[in-house]
């Protein structure tokens, strides 16, 4: 075969074996975009209701989070529990959370700020570092996903993800059980889609999708939204000195410092 | 009327929703302080403490009884300080300050900072999440 020709059939080849990805190119051609985003950088969320871009643009962020849409069997548990919490701060006898014990939010949380975000894009990984509890995510691109009994569960689980056109399209699997995102319960089975894009040059969204076949009677999802940060750098994060803590009765408590020696 | 009222609950409506967007982001609820009354605290500062996930001021103050009684001020993340142009070399022990808090509601000598004014006149502002629910009251002096 001529050198020509062994260009021709690499050529057949690649477009057979690269079949998703052409689809993929294409979708991604339609929508004027060819290329991947750069999505490196520090981000910030900012809530529903704000201007995504700031003063002079018009990108509304999307809606709240919906109520999650637990079966029966889940529902009146959740619904008591967060009525319970709801009661407890109204008394200022809060009840404590993951933070109180310096705990980080793990998986889909961390996603939701509250601190900025750095995203940083390399070849076969997408890292995502969340400033609070200096908590990291790694999505391995390009790679097969485990299935839920191959893998520890964990804070933030096992990520893959590939670009499809503008999108990086992540799945996560192996969340720990009490790891929960607004106390919605979830079982191993859980998997949460993530599609994340940019809405705007400046302005990122993630739409997450959470299904759980134990827990959900359909896929919960919502999107959060972010602004960049063009002169942001992380800074670091210990839980140094937590004098939060939570007594014998579940609440929030804070332990007070001591007066100076005699001088 | 009809109209009036039903603007006045849309517009509860927004407040709460906000509030409650803004109280997830503390490291912890500040359900714990009273968010109806503020009182002044004016002392000497004992140690600033850059730490997360809260800093702290302790202050001592001098009491009606002339005794020497201690206060303990948290703070936000010092991320957030940061953020709101805090340094670790805002304050320094031995300063004096006069800090507006949001006391505890278990009545324990601590609460949590609103505003300060150091000796020097300088004001620092703590960037507290969703500030406007805390109901700053007519200057009442710790003693």
């Amino acid at each position: 075969m001529t050198a020509a020709g062994w260009v021709v059939a690499a050529a057949v080849l690649a477009g057979a074996a690269g079949f998703a990805a052409s689809v993929d190119a294409q979708s991604a051609a339609g929508r004027g975009a060819s290329v991947v985003p750069d999505i490196t950088g520090a981000w910030e969320r900012v809530g529903p209701g704000a201007l995504a871009g700031g003063q002079g643009t018009d990108v509304r962020t999307p809606p709240p989070v919906p109520a999650p849409p637990l079966k029966m069997a889940y529902l009146g548990e959740w619904r008591a529990r967060q009525q319970a919490a709801r009661e407890a701060t109204a008394k200022g006898q809060p009840i404590g959370i993951n933070w109180v014990n310096c705990l980080p939010d793990g998986m889909p949380g961390m996603m939701q700020g509250p601190f900025p975000m750095e995203i940083l894009q390399t070849r076969d990984q997408v890292t995502v570092m969340q400033e609070s509890f200096t908590q990291v995510r790694r999505i391995l691109l390009n790679r097969p996903q485990k299935k839920n009994d191959e893998v520890d569960p964990s804070f933030y689980g096992h990520s893959v993800g590939r670009w499809n056109g503008d999108t990086l399209v992540v799945e996560t699997v192996g969340i720990k059980e009490d790891v929960r995102y607004q106390n919605v319960p979830h079982s191993s089975a859980m998997r949460i889609t993530e599609r994340i894009r940019l809405a705007q040059p400046n302005v990122l969204w993630d739409e997450i999708t959470i299904e759980d076949p134990e827990t959900l009677e359909k896929p919960w999802t919502f999107t959060f939204a972010y602004r960049r940060m063009p002169d942001y750098t992380l800074l670091e994060y210990i839980c140094e000195d937590n004098r939060e803590y939570i007594d014998e009765k579940g609440l929030q408590r804070m332990r007070l410092g001591a007066p100076a020696p005699a001088r | 009327m009809q109209r009036g009222r039903g603007s006045l609950r849309i517009v509860i409506g927004v407040v709460f929703l906000a509030v409650g967007a803004t109280a997830v982001i503390a490291h912890h609820s500040f359900a714990v302080f009273d968010h109806s009354q503020t009182v002044t605290v004016t002392g000497t500062v004992t140690r600033f403490q850059w730490t997360n996930p809260h800093g702290f001021l302790e202050v001592d103050y001098r009491a009606a009884d002339g005794a020497t009684k201690h206060f303990t001020i948290e703070l936000t993340s010092i991320n957030m300080l940061s953020r709101a142009g805090w340094t670790s070399r805002s304050v320094k022990a031995g300063e004096m300050v006069k800090a507006m808090v949001a006391p505890l509601l278990s009545g324990e000598p601590g609460g949590l900072l609103l505003e300060m004014t150091l000796g020097d006149g300088r004001k620092l502002v703590s960037p507290v999440p969703a500030p406007t629910t805390f109901t700053r009251t007519p200057e009442k002096e710790l003693r």
